[in-house]
């Protein structure tokens, strides 16, 4: 038998080196995986999309610019570019690279998939809003046509992403959404956010963590031109331009129901009954269609019944059927006069 | 000329459906549901409230009081426990006299009669139908007994209440309310406790109380967790602690138990089944009278004798298998030993022994007959004679003392001891339990992570503790 | 509330008329599907038509795969089929796809939609969603004797007139109500009783606009299609098996309901 301490040391390091292995996603081995295979593919992909995304933004895509997306040398480069280039996905001209239009399909193809894949994170996983980007990022290059295809199939073919961008159908045809961005509007406007941009970033999860989602009802209170200062879900917030510049908004002609709301469900103390206002367009997809199958609705009578024994879950009345919710369920649901329950 | 009539009405759909956003659903299901209320108000008179609901809001209050909810859960949980080992005793024996000390002679005579070879009465007498026959008496009674309480709490509607008390817990670790019934099924059946996952409507909580259903120490278990203990662990103490001790030491291991499916629950949720479905939902139903003779049928029928029989289809072949690699000689010496004398210095390096890792390889169709294996390999491999009924045929002990005697005269200690116990908490699920598995969810891959998990954790806790222990 | 009193002396009053089958259902006349909100005792509906024994248990969502069995009643044989319980039809989870794609592509002769006569409002959305389906629905309001426990009187007749389809008061753990249930089903299936159910009305302007220029289309492309808006509503929501039944021209198979109600459709 060997020694206890030297087995004991040994076994350590075996421990610590399959953990570091096989550790689901940050491991070596799914690294090793992720960067064997169609590591090609996803620097061909991410071009097609830089070029796409600067082109749509009247901006002119560059040596410099695409160099800084992929994070390659320029020898890689210009190997990748070469190969684009005789794929026909794009053409060169002096030192601006534009598309072809089978480099726009295909770059359509990748942010189909990309868009779609955040859908199904946001509608049927509790995957944090602020990872649903960077997961489609990794998720973008793993698909074929025909497997989005069948992805958009069972999530009931979604016309636009949970951050409020179309997403591109089948044939590649996308369409466009109109607003105006949140600096845009002036003291007292009220209005619906209608897409979040999720890029850079930074910017995108400060934006999340601060409580901005797409469908949520805002009115502004000042616009000074360098910061504007608007109330949603009756907090304030105050934002520099540079964040207004991420929001789109649609002008709106009068707050509806929210507004009216005095209070969210987890504030509803036992014993009492509230009606029901809204629930709030962050809880999406599956969670919000069961709490509807339930019978939550604008306008149902609820009353809390009792709590667990922890304090959360709590179980409410909802049209004659006790049904528990956790608080980061009830929190998302506004009401409005509470008064003792009957 | 018509395909492009219907492919028309799909893009005009699909352009309206641009103009609707997302709202489509939430102003059809307001609709409805104003229609509803509409309706139900003209159709619906209630009476003021009557006794029945005070009386359940009443029962719903204590059972979910700081005070008198978590007591009441263990009390029930305890009551359902005593219940079950106290009435599966005499059946369980009568059971095993009939058909182990019994039938099983008298079969053997039988063939001895008709002169059938030994190979033959061997395989089929000593292999198969003892391994049946063990499984049978073992497991019958006590889930006979174990299953038809559960459903009677289930169908009085206290289950959905323990779910709602426990969900503060299991929302911590990523899974459902819900995974605390399952959980206490699976002290019951693993299998079991599998196949009533289904009331977990959010595939992804499913899959984490799918996966970690096997930290519950089963029915097959707890017999060798308490033999073990009073062996080795009231061994080691004096006499008068002796039986609180070794008690003590085998809820440790279930709650041992329960604290690596909250922690593995937990990784699971925060890693590999971080992008799978999930939505929770609980409904409190009301509480209903249950039906005695109904619950009885069908919890007979549909839990036990279901699981039962998937048992016994596993165990017959290994039966089988025990006997053959205890009688099939390679330069004199059975397969059993040559594996038992090779493997012996690995195991020990994880405070076990040959004995006890080729017994739970062949024994994996249930964990019942892993005691009997052991106590027949020891006798095999350490040539105790005297004991036992010969090569491949298991067999039990009725006294402790004789038990630990074989067991000190195949070398083992206290380490040994509190491994054994370690390895029967962390290690793959039973073959009832894993075809279950797969049976519930279509997929090669959970089937896997959730056969070798467990394995893979036991390695690890018993080799740190063997060492550790080799250190003082 | 007392049910049945009226019932003992009826002629249909004869459970002799039942033959319960079991899972003997090679042939038969006539299909039926059983729907219900999770936890409103379908299950032990079911059982009683059958003679099988499920599992029922007090839990929202117990039977989760599909269940089938027959019986056979005033010589007719029937198959019935045990839809997954469901809260609602319109989700994208695999319980609700199976019920709906059944509802609407099996061609059900009757919808048995189970009801828990103490929760009646939220069973209602299902009732509903059912009855833009299907014509052919008979609801049976289970657990009235738990409702009287609890002081719900239901007035099952204005129920029935509000719903038009036929309403049966049920206690089904007591076996109680299932012989009327039966002649019901069985009249809706012979065609002798006409459903005229209950149709949603739009309350979102939005919504209706457009429901009504997608209606109108399908119409026209499928004439006479009973479940137009249904079909509309679905589309709209993205469904894809509805989407490929609109494109392949599969949906004109429903139009004849009575020819090719025979011939069940796997889902």
């Amino acid at each position: 038998m060997p020694n206890p301490l030297i087995a004991l040391t040994i076994g350590l390091v075996i421990g610590i080196i399959a953990i570091i292995f096989i550790y689901p996603r940050k491991g070596i081995l799914s690294r090793l995986k992720r960067s064997t295979r169609d590591k090609e593919r996803v620097l061909i992909e991410d071009t097609l999309k830089h070029l796409y995304d600067f082109h749509n933004k009247n901006l002119l895509p560059t040596n410099e610019s695409i160099k800084g997306i992929l994070n390659v040398s320029q020898k890689k480069l210009n190997m990748l570019l070469e190969k684009l280039n005789s794929l026909k996905l794009i053409t060169q001209n002096g030192d601006v690279f534009h598309l072809t239009e089978e480099g726009r399909s295909y770059a359509l193809k990748v942010i189909r998939i990309h868009r779609l894949w955040e859908y199904y994170l946001a509608d049927k996983t509790g995957v944090n809003p602020k990872e649903w980007h960077l997961e489609a990022e990794k998720f973008e290059h793993k698909l074929s046509s025909e497997d989005a295809n069948k992805l958009a199939a069972e999530i009931g073919n979604p016309i636009f992403d949970p951050h409020g961008d179309p997403i591109p159908n089948e044939k590649g045809e996308i369409v466009e959404v109109e607003g105006i961005h949140l600096n845009d509007l002036s003291n007292g406007e009220t209005a619906k956010i209608i897409h979040v941009e999720d890029e850079p970033h930074e910017i995108y999860e400060q934006l999340v963590t601060e409580g901005i989602y797409n469908g949520m009802e805002i009115r502004v209170i000042e616009n000074n031109g360098n910061s504007v200062k608007f109330e949603g879900n009756g907090d304030e917030f105050i934002f520099a331009k540079s964040f207004c510049r991420n929001v789109l908004v649609k002008k709106t002609k009068a707050r509806t129901e929210i507004s009216e709301a005095t209070g969210t469900l987890s504030s509803l103390d036992i014993g009492e009954e509230a009606e029901v206002v809204a629930i709030s367009k962050a809880c999406i997809g599956m969670q919000r269609r069961r709490l509807m199958d339930f019978g939550i609705v604008p306008g149902t009578k609820i009353s809390a019944e009792m709590k667990s024994l922890g304090g959360d879950p709590t179980a409410y009345k909802v049209r004659g059927t006790s049904v528990a919710l956790r608080k980061n369920q009830s929190d998302l649901i506004f009401i409005k006069n509470i008064k003792k329950a009957a | 000329m018509k395909n492009n009539q219907f492919d028309k009405i799909i893009a005009e759909a699909n352009n309206l459906r641009i103009d609707l956003g997302n709202e489509l659903h939430d102003s059809l299901m307001e609709s409805i549901y104003k229609d509803a209320s509409k309706i139900a108000s003209k159709v619906v008179t209630v009476k003021d409230e009557s006794k029945k609901y005070k009386w359940d809001q009443k029962l719903d209050r204590i059972i979910t009081s700081r005070w008198f909810g978590l007591p009441l859960m263990f009390l029930m949980l305890a009551a359902v426990f005593w219940i079950t080992i106290e009435g599966a005793n005499v059946p369980s024996s009568m059971l095993a006299s009939l058909l182990v000390d019994t039938f099983h002679p008298m079969l053997k005579n039988l063939f001895i009669d008709w002169s059938i070879p030994n190979f033959i009465t061997g395989v089929l007498i000593d292999g198969a139908y003892l391994a049946a026959a063990w499984v049978i008496s073992v497991m019958l009674p006590p889930m006979a007994i174990f299953f038809p309480l559960f459903t009677l709490l289930e169908d009085f509607g206290y289950l959905p209440r323990v779910a709602f008390n426990m969900d503060g817990l299991y929302k911590k670790v990523g899974a459902h309310g819900k995974q605390a019934l399952t959980m206490a099924m699976g002290f019951g059946c693993n299998a079991a406790g599998i196949v009533a996952t289904r009331v977990i409507d959010s595939p992804r909580e499913r899959l984490i109380a799918i996966i970690t259903n096997n930290f519950s120490l089963c029915n097959g278990r707890w017999p060798t967790q308490i033999l073990i203990a009073t062996i080795f662990i009231g061994g080691a103490v004096p006499a008068y602690l002796a039986g609180i001790v070794s008690a003590g030491a085998v809820v440790f291991i279930a709650v041992l138990g329960i604290a690596f499916s909250l922690l593995v629950s937990w990784g699971l949720s925060k890693t590999v089944l971080r992008g799978e479905a999930s939505t929770f939902s609980l409904e409190l139903p009301p509480y209903r009278p249950p039906r005695l003779l109904q619950t009885l049928y069908t919890s007979l029928i549909d839990r036990t004798i279901f699981v039962l029989w998937r048992a016994i289809v596993f165990a017959i072949p290994a039966g089988i298998v025990i006997w053959l690699v205890s009688n099939i000689n390679i330069n004199n010496i059975s397969i059993a030993e040559h594996f038992i004398t090779n493997v012996n210095p690995y195991a020990l390096l994880f405070g076990l022994n040959g004995v006890i890792i080729l017994a739970y390889i062949i024994a994996i169709p249930a964990n019942e007959i892993v005691i009997p294996t052991i106590l027949m390999l020891t006798v095999m491999t350490a040539k105790i004679t005297g004991m036992g009924e010969g090569s491949g045929v298991m067999f039990e002990l009725d006294s402790v003392e004789q038990t630990a005697s074989i067991l000190y005269s195949g070398g083992w200690t206290l380490l040994t001891g509190i491994n054994l116990m370690l390895f029967s908490l962390l290690h793959n699920p039973c073959s009832t339990t894993i075809f279950t598995i797969y049976k519930e969810t279509k997929s090669i891959k959970w089937t896997l992570v959730s056969t070798f998990l467990p394995i893979v954790l036991g390695i690890g806790v018993t080799f740190f503790v063997t060492q550790v222990w080799r250190l003082f | 509330m007392k049910i049945n009193q009226d019932c003992e002396n009826c002629p249909v009053h004869n459970i002799g008329n039942l033959k319960k089958l079991g899972i003997n259902m090679e042939q038969y006349d006539f299909v039926v599907a059983l729907a219900g909100n999770p936890n409103t005792g379908k299950s032990t509906v079911f059982n009683n038509l059958t003679g099988l024994r499920q599992h029922t248990g007090n839990w929202p969502g117990k039977t989760v795969t599909r269940a089938e069995g027959a019986f056979e009643y005033n010589s007719k044989k029937f198959k019935i089929v045990d839809l997954p319980g469901t809260y609602s039809l319109l989700s994208t989870s695999t319980d609700e796809e199976v019920a709906r794609n059944f509802i609407l592509f099996g061609q059900p002769d009757v919808t048995v939609v189970v009801v828990d006569s103490t929760r009646l409002e939220r069973n209602l959305n299902l009732v509903l969603q059912v009855a833009e389906i299907t014509n052919r629905i008979v609801v049976c309001l289970n657990l009235i004797d738990e409702a009287e426990r609890h002081n719900i009187e239901i007035d099952v007749r204005s129920l029935s007139r509000e719903l038009g389809v036929p309403v049966i008061a049920a206690a089904a753990r007591q076996k109680e109500g299932m012989d009327e249930l039966l002649k019901f089903v069985y009249e809706v299936a012979n065609g002798e009783y006409v459903c005229k159910p209950y149709r949603i009305s739009d309350d979102s302007k939005l919504l209706s606009k457009a429901v009504v220029k997608l209606q109108k289309e399908i119409e026209e492309s499928f004439p006479g299609l009973p479940n137009s808006r249904w079909v509309a509503l679905r589309l709209l929501e993205g469904d894809q098996s509805i989407i490929e039944a609109v494109r392949s021209g599969e949906l004109k198979n429903l139009l004849n309901t009575e020819i090719s109600s025979k011939e069940l459709v796997n889902v």
